[in-house]
């Protein structure tokens, strides 16, 4: 499973670093993002809790890019359904959740490329990083759980769509509200009560908590154990919920 | 290996009222080439699919290498090779890259990799577009490298789902010629589906003709031609349709008379067509009938097709 998994991952980076158009669009929108989002908004705010906002910001634009990243590779394996390509791996000898983990690994993939940008242009922005390696190490764990989780959703959207517009529809739906409602643009205890509700059942609530404070040394507000936990488990659940949504796809 | 390459019990596969294969008993002898024929709708790629277990019978049984599609699914698709009817390429990416990638899933070697791929490059001649990406390829280049992709691997049986379809007749021919050796050298089961008569009747040692999802008959294609009758005589004209049929239908050398799959096309089946012919274009000329061409042959698969399914080839 591992290799087959490998082989196909291998064809979507091919795919992906062949189209120029694909990697100057994820290129461009990445630096965008940070120049808006960050830049933006950091010119009227200034400093959250003694924090410059671009330290702030920065984990939640990186979690936004995760979302669209999944989107996106949501709709590689949409394209390859309703193209066919899929076929050619159904009858193949591997397994099934082999075709899954391929497109939500390359999702991941792209995502961490995105980030690294992100950060990048981020830390020229003015946001100011904490030197810690190991927690590095661990945050970027923490992005491909994060990322693997959403990947799993649309994925599992995917497998059920009928035509791209119907996929645009669905995803729709989930994207705009997981940002937010979170703690990306705002300290969580600046919330509304209720709303402070809502925010912890997102997943990108704890990721960027735990980013935060990993890589730009914020307080976090949440205990970095159960953060930690919720997004394993988030990726575990996207995962398995794409398997059993393509699984059932395939039983017409 | 089994007797049987391929073998159903009353193979069903139903979507919602439509019922697209009909308890179907499907053989296929070990180191056969087997042509599935039928109209359009008859349910041969539905049955094609759930042989190469894409999707799963609704009900009955098949068993493909002696092993059942459904509950040994993973040692059926180590065994086959696959083309579909319609054409399944990744555009973005080169030919090469595509067999590879291919024989890379199916676990082969880099060098087998290397030379299976150079061997079936140059069969079906793609040496000079194999490095492009496959948007450049025009329609029967295409074919041609899923054939390709098909062979690959070395299946001991191989489904080819209309394989032939928008090749020029170079390409055709080389690509009969290339399966046959297959079979013959290496032993290859092949089960193919066509429209195309001259294809079954080149290739296929068994043909079947599927309708409604269900066998009408199955044989070689020799036997099915021979238990038409001896020659036929097509009529072609227009006049009283039903008048002439009566009336050629009472002369006791015309064996049976059939509608030609289209309008004013009537097919004779007769002893002796070269000494019958006088007799039948003044019967039908005293009835009203006017000819505009008449033709005579011997009968060919296409008129048994037409015998057992009662349309043309393709719907009209
Ligand atoms: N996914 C599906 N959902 C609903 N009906 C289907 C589906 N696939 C096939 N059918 C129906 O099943 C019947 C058989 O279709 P099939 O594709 O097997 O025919 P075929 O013999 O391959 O025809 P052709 O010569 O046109 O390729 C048709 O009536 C078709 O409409
Ligand atoms: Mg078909």
């Amino acid at each position: 499973m591992v290799y087959a998994t490998y082989v196909i991952w291998s064809k979507h980076m091919t795919k992906f670093f062949r189209s120029a158009e694909q990697v100057i669009g994820l290129a461009v929108q990445s630096v965008l993002w940070v120049l808006l989002f960050g830049v933006g908004m950091s010119g009227f705010i200034g400093t959250v809790e003694g924090f410059d906002y671009m330290s702030f910001m920065l984990p939640g634009i990186i979690a936004l890019g995760a979302l669209g990243g999944a989107v996106g590779g949501g709709l590689i394996l949409l394209e390859e359904r309703l193209h066919g390509v899929t076929r050619g791996y159904l009858v193949a000898p591997i397994p099934r959740l082999s075709i899954l983990l391929a497109t939500a690994w390359s999702t991941v993939t792209k995502s961490l490329f995105q980030a690294l940008l992100m950060l990048i242009v981020g830390l020229l922005m003015g946001a100011h990083l904490v030197v810690q390696p190991l927690g590095w190490l661990v945050a970027v764990v923490l992005m491909i759980c994060f990322a693997l989780g959403f990947s799993g959703m649309a994925l599992a959207m995917a497998a059920q769509s009928r035509s791209i517009m119907g996929y645009h529809g669905m995803i729709f739906l989930f994207n705009l509200p997981l940002l937010f409602a979170s703690n990306a643009l705002y300290p969580l205890a600046a919330l509304p009560g209720w709303m402070q509700t809502v925010v912890l059942f997102n997943p990108t609530t704890y990721f960027i908590d735990t980013v935060r404070m990993l890589v730009f040394g914020i307080p976090p507000t949440l205990p970095m154990a159960l953060s930690v936990g919720v997004l394993l488990l988030f990726a575990l659940a996207g995962i398995g919920l794409a398997f059993l949504s393509f699984r059932q796809s395939l039983r017409a | 290996m089994p007797d049987l390459a391929i073998d159903t019990q009353q193979l069903v596969k139903q979507y919602g009222d439509t019922i697209a294969v009909a308890g179907l008993d499907l053989k296929v002898a070990q180191t056969t080439i087997y042509a599935l024929l039928g109209p359009n709708g008859a349910g041969k790629t539905t049955t094609i699919n759930m042989l190469i277990t894409l999707i799963p019978p609704t009900s009955g049984r098949a068993l493909v290498g002696g092993y059942d599609v459904v509950t040994q699914a993973a040692h059926v698709r180590q065994c086959i090779g696959v083309t579909f009817q319609d054409i399944v390429l990744d555009p973005g990416l080169k030919g090469r890259e595509i067999l590879d990638i291919h024989g890379r899933l199916y676990r082969m070697g880099a060098a087998q990799r290397r030379q299976q791929i150079d061997l079936l490059v140059q069969l079906v001649q793609l040496e000079e577009a194999i490095d492009r990406p496959v948007k450049t390829y025009s329609g029967g280049m295409k074919r041609r490298l899923e054939l390709a992709r098909g062979l690959l691997t070395g299946p001991q049986v191989l489904f080819l789902d209309e394989p032939t379809q928008g090749l020029d007749p170079q390409n055709r021919a080389s690509i009969w010629q290339y399966i046959r050796q297959l079979n013959q050298e290496q032993g290859l089961t092949v089960l193919l589906t066509t429209h195309d008569m001259e294809e079954a009747e080149t290739l296929a040692q068994t043909v079947g003709i599927l309708d409604h999802g269900q066998m009408v008959v199955e044989g070689t294609p020799a036997t099915l031609v021979a238990a038409l009758g001896a020659d036929v005589i097509r009529l072609r004209g227009n006049g009283h349709d039903e008048g002439i049929q009566l009336s050629l239908q009472q002369l006791a050398f015309v064996e049976r008379i059939e509608p030609g799959g289209e309008a004013g096309l009537w097919h004779l089946f007769v002893d002796d067509s070269s000494r019958r012919l006088a007799d039948i274009i003044t019967i039908a000329t005293t009835n009203g009938f006017h000819i505009e061409a008449i033709s005579v042959a011997q009968p060919s698969l296409g008129d048994v097709f037409l015998h057992h399914t009662g349309r043309a080839l393709r719907d009209p």
